[in-house]
């Protein structure tokens, strides 16, 4: 009952401050962002510059063997800027990239460097072979550089027909991927909702301890952990609310939001318990600021990973927001795992229990810093 | 005037020191700027990840660990095991005398493509001692997404430190020293331009410190020297206006986040958006800091250009401080 009440008055004082209303204002404005800025396919185009120093003949074949591979497509005549000079060029474009056949090789030299991609001369060598010749910046992976280098070995006809009779077998065939814009929501409900649990928490008790609330706390009937709970019950509410402004105009009813708040709420717990465990160490938001600072930082490195497919290390994988963000992934997703946000719910459960639990220790002892 | 701003910031930073919090916020974007040296490597190197059976092929992983990342498992039951992983993992298994590509189902296309032309390439004999080309490289070797982690770090630095400034000037607030600042000789405003120095003090070390950790010592010194202080500039805007307006860290913590809001949306616009949706963000400092920042880091820009961002920071924050400039005032009262 202490615990309901405390909670009631943390709450209504909350709705009196001005952050209750920033995080609100924060998650309309992110929705906006999300329907009006950030489209359900973000087309990302590759840029090449080539230069065909070939007999007319074989240029033709080869130009034409292009354009079989693009149906419908039809070269349109540009002019380029690099170094200060015009070029004119022949561009070949298509949704994922845009193939720009230049006349010389100083075009491409000039072009790859301006433009800091990939430009290639493609010529003819002693055996009537064709044989190519790289600008690349310099940075390039060796691995990359290594497929490029033998791209020119087999004939581009055969490889493409090899490639199309190359079986692969899928270990599930129902997997219906997010389109870009749902994609960016676990990120965003990570971040704005449940990490920033985490620096609310503590500006909250530095509030506080600055105006000795924790201390008067001590005199009275309550436990202090009731106190500590109080607040994190307002954080998340907060995170609740913020939470579903951004999902649900998105999603709609097409997740399980029983499953949602669940993560929500477990990771949520988690963060604020962290935030409290980093406020028992100072006296105020400005010398804790360094340590904060760090975490949300730290934290944030995972969503590198989830952008970049392919690049998953094994430290990332135990930063606690990887697993949030690819709970929340698979919670969004159309056929998700349930599962994985079931374990990592009860992961950040137990881990914020005994991240409280020291807490509620330390300040039991020292009832201020 | 300036002496006594200059023993503010002095004794503010003395205080600082000793209470290791300065020494934090000054160490905490070198360690991110080492891991930033850590981390992009890495992410450079991304290339397919495949699983393939211990022994069952040797020549074949030798082939592919070429091209792409492999990794050797027991048997096909480990290798389908660790394509059902959470990670982007590709099997590469025998079957009728060839190979067939193993995949979960949820990969990008671009993932299980790249695996493909790998197998067809080793099934059809190609090798690298054969190879029919000449790479020419321009001598570049920082990659493109380190570059724009730096530039990021540097925004921070910028933004964290006008936090930094912020809560500085709320803890005199709720200390009630700003009023006690009436009986000293010091004026109210050097008083809190003293305070601001510090940041602006942690805000130049730590952005010179990150370029040259992160290996950008032949950037044009003089250009980042001159974006740096427009930085400094920028953080005191925000310090000033945060930690004035805030009247508790609750404020001033729910402000940092709102800040962060233009500060991504100006990188993302720069980063994802054309030329003409670009004008959208011609209002945010943090565009043209990251627009300025980022021809510093690829030695592309000349000096009027860079005159011209800077120019249009500084009115930015001058037209900012203008327009609040009566509020300060009150609030300094």
């Amino acid at each position: 009952m202490k615990l309901l009440s405390s909670f009631k008055k943390e709450l209504i004082l909350a709705s009196r401050s001005f952050y209750f209303y920033i995080e609100v204002i924060f998650s309309l404005v992110i929705l906006a962002i999300l329907l009006f800025a950030v489209p359900e396919e973000i087309s990302t185009t590759s840029t090449q510059y080539v230069y065909l120093n070939l007999p007319k003949e074989v240029k033709e074949i080869y130009t034409d063997t292009m354009l079989e591979s693009v149906p419908g497509i039809e070269p349109e005549e540009v002019e380029l800027e690099a170094d200060g000079k015009t070029y004119d060029a022949q561009l070949i474009a298509t949704d994922e990239e845009e193939f720009y056949i230049v006349d010389s090789e100083e075009a491409v030299r000039n072009l790859a460097y301006s433009e800091q991609v990939i430009g290639a001369v493609i010529e003819l060598d002693d055996s009537n072979q064709l044989y190519c010749r790289y600008y690349l910046q310099g940075y390039e992976s060796t691995r990359l550089k290594n497929l490029l280098s033998i791209l020119f070995n087999e004939n581009m006809g055969v490889l493409e027909e090899r490639i199309e009779n190359q079986e692969v077998v899928s270990l599930t065939t129902d997997y219906e991927p997010l389109n870009d814009r749902e994609n960016t929501l676990p990120p965003l409900v990570a971040f704005s909702s449940c990490l920033m649990g985490m620096f609310i928490m503590a500006s909250y008790i530095f509030l506080d301890k600055n105006e000795g609330v924790i201390k008067a706390y001590a005199v009275t009937a309550s436990p202090i952990w009731q106190y500590l709970m109080s607040k994190i019950f307002v954080v998340l509410v907060t995170s609740v609310v913020s939470g579903l402004i951004i999902v649900m105009p998105i999603m709609r009813f097409r997740i399980n939001y029983g499953l949602f708040l669940l993560l929500l709420l477990s990771t949520g717990f988690f963060a604020s318990s962290l935030g409290l465990l980093i406020a028992s160490f100072y006296n105020n938001l400005a010398k804790a600021f360094g340590a904060i600072y760090f975490l949300i930082i730290l934290l944030m490195v995972p969503a590198i990973a989830y952008f970049i497919p392919g690049w998953d290390p094994f430290w990332i994988k135990i930063i606690p927001t990887y697993p949030l963000m690819q709970g929340f992934k698979e919670i969004i997703l159309p056929k998700g795992d349930i599962a994985y946000p079931l374990i990592a719910s009860a992961g950040f459960l137990a881990g914020g229990i005994i991240v409280f639990a020291i807490t509620n220790i330390r300040f039991k002892k020292t009832l201020s810093v | 005037m300036f002496k006594k701003i200059w023993n503010i910031f002095i004794r503010d930073l003395k205080v600082n020191m000793r209470e290791f919090m300065t020494f934090w916020i000054i160490i905490a974007p070198l360690l991110l700027a080492v891991g930033i040296n850590f981390i992009s490597p890495s992410i450079n190197d991304t290339s397919v990840n495949l699983a393939l059976v211990e022994n069952e092929n040797p020549a074949q992983a030798d082939f592919f660990d070429d091209f792409a990342h492999v990794e050797l498992l027991g048997d096909e039951q480990k290798v389908e095991d660790r394509v059902r992983a959470r990670d982007d993992v590709v099997g590469v298994l025998p079957k009728d005398g060839g190979y067939y590509i193993m995949a979960q189902g949820n990969e990008p296309e671009s993932i299980v493509e790249y695996s493909k032309l790998l197998n067809v390439l080793y099934e059809s004999d190609v090798k690298l001692e054969d190879a029919r080309s000449e790479i020419i490289e321009f001598d570049r070797t920082v990659p493109p997404l380190k570059k724009m982690l730096v530039n990021i770090l540097l925004l921070f630095i910028s933004v964290l430190t006008g936090m930094l400034i912020a809560l500085n000037i709320l803890e005199e607030k709720v200390d009630k020293t700003v009023s006690a600042i009436n009986v000293t000789p010091t004026s109210r405003s050097a008083f809190i331009l003293g305070k601001g120095f510090t940041g602006m003090f942690v805000a130049l070390f730590s952005s010179i410190a990150c370029l040259l950790i992160t290996g950008f010592y032949n950037v044009n010194i003089g250009q980042a020297a001159l974006l740096i202080f427009s930085l400094t500039i920028l953080s005191l805007i925000i310090g000033f206006i945060q930690g004035l307006n805030s009247s508790d860290v609750m404020e001033a913590a729910g402000s940092v986040k709102l800040l962060f809001l233009p500060l991504a949306g100006s990188i993302a616009g720069y980063e994802l958006l054309t030329g003409n949706w670009q004008i959208f963000f011609y209002w945010s400092p943090f565009y043209w800091a990251y627009r300025a920042n980022d021809m510093i880091l690829s030695k592309s820009g000349t000096w009027p250009q860079l005159l011209l961002f800077i120019g249009i920071i500084l009115a930015i924050c001058g037209a900012v401080y203008a327009v609040l400039a009566p509020r300060i005032a009150r609030k300094l009262q």
